[in-house]
């Protein structure tokens, strides 16, 4: 899926950096586009040129060539980043303001005027739990604190497109669900939001389409539902804990475990499935279930990294691709809980 | 108004690190002095009697004219104001562009919808309104307590105030651009201390050039002093001024301000390319 008037664009985008005579390049011919209203999710190992990815296409570094749109702007045009929220990773606010004066300050850097901060600062306090600790200074905010206060000044100036690079670094699982309810109602007013996340299953909750980076290049990209559509894996429930011989059941790639008094076995392949089941009929065993699973999104991201890693999955860059093979799992994979 | 939402930042971290406050202090102290501790028994304009903190200071039988007196005093003040005021204004203002360019603070800055030049010069106009103020409370609060006690009013002390700011200036320009460059605190004071110092001698540089063997180092002292703040220059015609014996010579201040305003430019050029 290629997004129609992108929000977001870069195409053929390089960064080199130079330290010391050495060049090392963070980016390398990235092509990238972001629709409206879409959440994308950016994944990639560390060092991946994730964080430069997105430091180039806010405009807060030039892109050594290449080019990167932002609302059709170069995002290094001020008016490009209107209405832009960023919330960077491992921000810093400074010490001295309290979260009041830091939603103050940056709000009017945005251009909101009094009258609207007066109304919401209080209301993105709120917003994200810090009502009763607007005036403390930040150097007494836990990491957590400190995180939804960035993401308070991101949203400060009501931004239609969002970037967030680790938006739930170092905040507790209720914070997450928190940030992700966010994000959603965000989504919901058609936001455009761009997240850079290691959390997976989080990306994997909120992010309609995710591409990913390795040494700098987009080597895999597509949406959610694409990249982990059943493919030719199948999980099948026996009711009970029949006494059976396991090794009368086992079929060649099959895994067989026990999981809540059934006996569930995962196989590889449509072959192996209808063996499998002329077996558990001849042994006279019950099937509760038969269901195909979906990879999740960790899955994904380890088979493409490590096929690159190997130098077998050139071939997947830019294009939806079978992960090229995939590792035995030592456990069976249960159906993602969202039933997709 | 961004620019104000700058400047009050700039305000907001002063008071945080107490530099304002140390600085409030020590004038306050200073003009307590003056106030309580000073006293001066004048008799028909001269100078009878001077006791500090309630003990005499010998007058060794002269009666120097207070209008002298006053003056002699305002120009002490003022040069040491300029040596110790620059040096204090340097130190308090020397973290901002380090500060600023911190991993983490930065992006928070530069991404909202504000020209990078925007950002580094509100801050400037931010540390600039800042040591104004200093000034303007501690040479303000000299002048009205000095004049109030003595009855001599002497506006030359303003200007040589002004004069004294306008050479901060100058190394806050300079201080920018290490900022800029290094994104070091250390080095955002020491070079401008460094550069304060060498320039002093520089005001002979016409002698030193003549004393140097080789006619590539006469040049480089020559370029030196008309590159560099004329830091002797402009401290001895604050000085004159205070003391009503001469005006301000006009080179020495506009190669000055050139200096630090180039140094400004750069500044703004090179953070508008800079990566963070």
């Amino acid at each position: 899926m290629e997004a129609v008037n992108p929000v977001i664009e870069a195409t053929a985008l390089a960064k080199e950096f130079r330290h010391w005579g050495r060049v090392v390049r963070a980016l390398d011919g990235v092509d990238l586009k972001v629709g409206r209203g879409e959440v994308f999710g950016l994944l990639g190992a560390n060092g991946a040129g994730k964080t430069t990815l997105m430091k180039v296409l806010l405009g807060l570094a030039a892109p050594t060539t290449g080019r990167v749109r932002l609302r059709g702007r170069d995002p290094r045009d001020t008016a490009a980043r209107r209405r832009v929220g960023y919330l960077p990773e491992g921000h810093r606010f400074p010490a001295y303001l309290t979260g009041r004066s830091a939603l103050w300050l940056f709000g009017r850097l945005a251009g909101v005027t009094e009258d609207d901060l007066g109304s919401r600062i209080p209301a993105l306090l709120d917003l994200v739990g810090l009502a009763g600790r607007g005036d403390d200074r930040l150097g007494r905010y836990s990491k957590g604190m400190t995180q939804r206060l960035g993401l308070a000044a991101a949203l400060i100036d009501e931004p239609d497109v969002l970037f967030l690079d680790e938006p739930t670094d170092g905040v507790d699982p209720v914070g997450r669900r928190h940030i992700r309810d966010l994000l959603l109602e965000a989504r919901g007013r058609g936001t455009t939001i761009f997240i850079n996340s290691h959390l997976l299953s989080e990306v994997e909750r909120t992010c309609d389409r995710v591409c990913i980076i390795h040494n700098g290049r987009v080597v895999r990209e597509g949406g959610i539902d694409e990249l982990t559509r059943p493919g030719q894996r199948y999980k099948v429930r026996l009711a009970g804990a029949p006494a059976v011989d396991l090794d009368r059941l086992q079929i060649s790639g099959a895994s067989i475990a026990s999981v809540d008094g059934h006996l569930e076995v995962t196989v590889e392949s449509l072959e192996a499935l209808n063996a499998l089941i002329d077996r558990a009929r001849a042994e006279r065993l019950l099937i509760a279930e038969v269901a195909p699973l979906r990879s999740n999104l960790e899955d994904i991201f380890i088979d493409t990294v490590s096929g690159e890693d190997r130098g077998s999955g050139r071939g997947a860059r830019g294009s939806e691709q079978p992960a090229p093979n995939r590792p035995p799992s030592p456990e069976p994979r249960a159906p993602r809980e969202d039933g997709r | 108004m961004k620019t104000w939402a700058l400047v009050v930042d700039t305000w907001r971290e002063a008071l945080a690190s107490f530099t304002l406050l140390g600085f409030l202090v020590v004038s306050i102290l200073f003009q307590l002095v003056l106030v309580f501790a000073l006293n001066l028994d004048i008799v028909d304009g001269g100078l009878a009697a001077v006791s500090l903190f309630g003990k005499a200071m010998p007058m060794h039988g002269r009666t120097p004219g207070i209008q002298e007196v006053v003056e002699t005093g305002q120009a002490t003040f003022a040069g040491m104001l300029y040596a110790m005021g620059v040096f204090l204004a340097v130190f308090a203002t020397g973290s901002q562009v380090p500060h600023l360019l911190r991993r983490g603070t930065v992006d928070l800055y530069l991404s909202r919808p504000t020209s990078r030049a925007g950002i580094l010069l509100s801050r400037f106009l931010g540390a600039v309104t800042l040591v104004a103020a200093n000034f303007i409370y501690l040479c303000g609060g000299v002048f009205l307590i000095i004049s109030l006690k003595t009855g001599v009013w002497n506006p030359r002390f303003f200007v040589a105030t002004g004069l004294i700011l306008v050479v901060f200036l100058s190394f806050l320009g300079f201080m920018y651009l290490v900022g800029v460059l290094s994104a070091s605190t250390p080095l955002s004071i020491m070079l401008p201390y460094a550069i304060f110092i060498i320039s002093m001698p520089l005001a002979a540089h016409d002698r030193i050039a003549a004393a140097m063997d080789s006619r590539l180092a006469a040049n480089v002292v020559q370029g030196l002093y008309w590159v560099l703040p004329k830091s002797s220059e402009i401290g001895r015609d604050i000085v004159s001024l205070v003391l009503g014996r001469g005006g301000v010579s006009i080179q020495p201040l506009v190669t000055t301000v050139a200096f630090g305003a180039v140094c400004l430019v750069a500044a703004v050029v090179l953070f508008n390319r800079k990566n963070v």
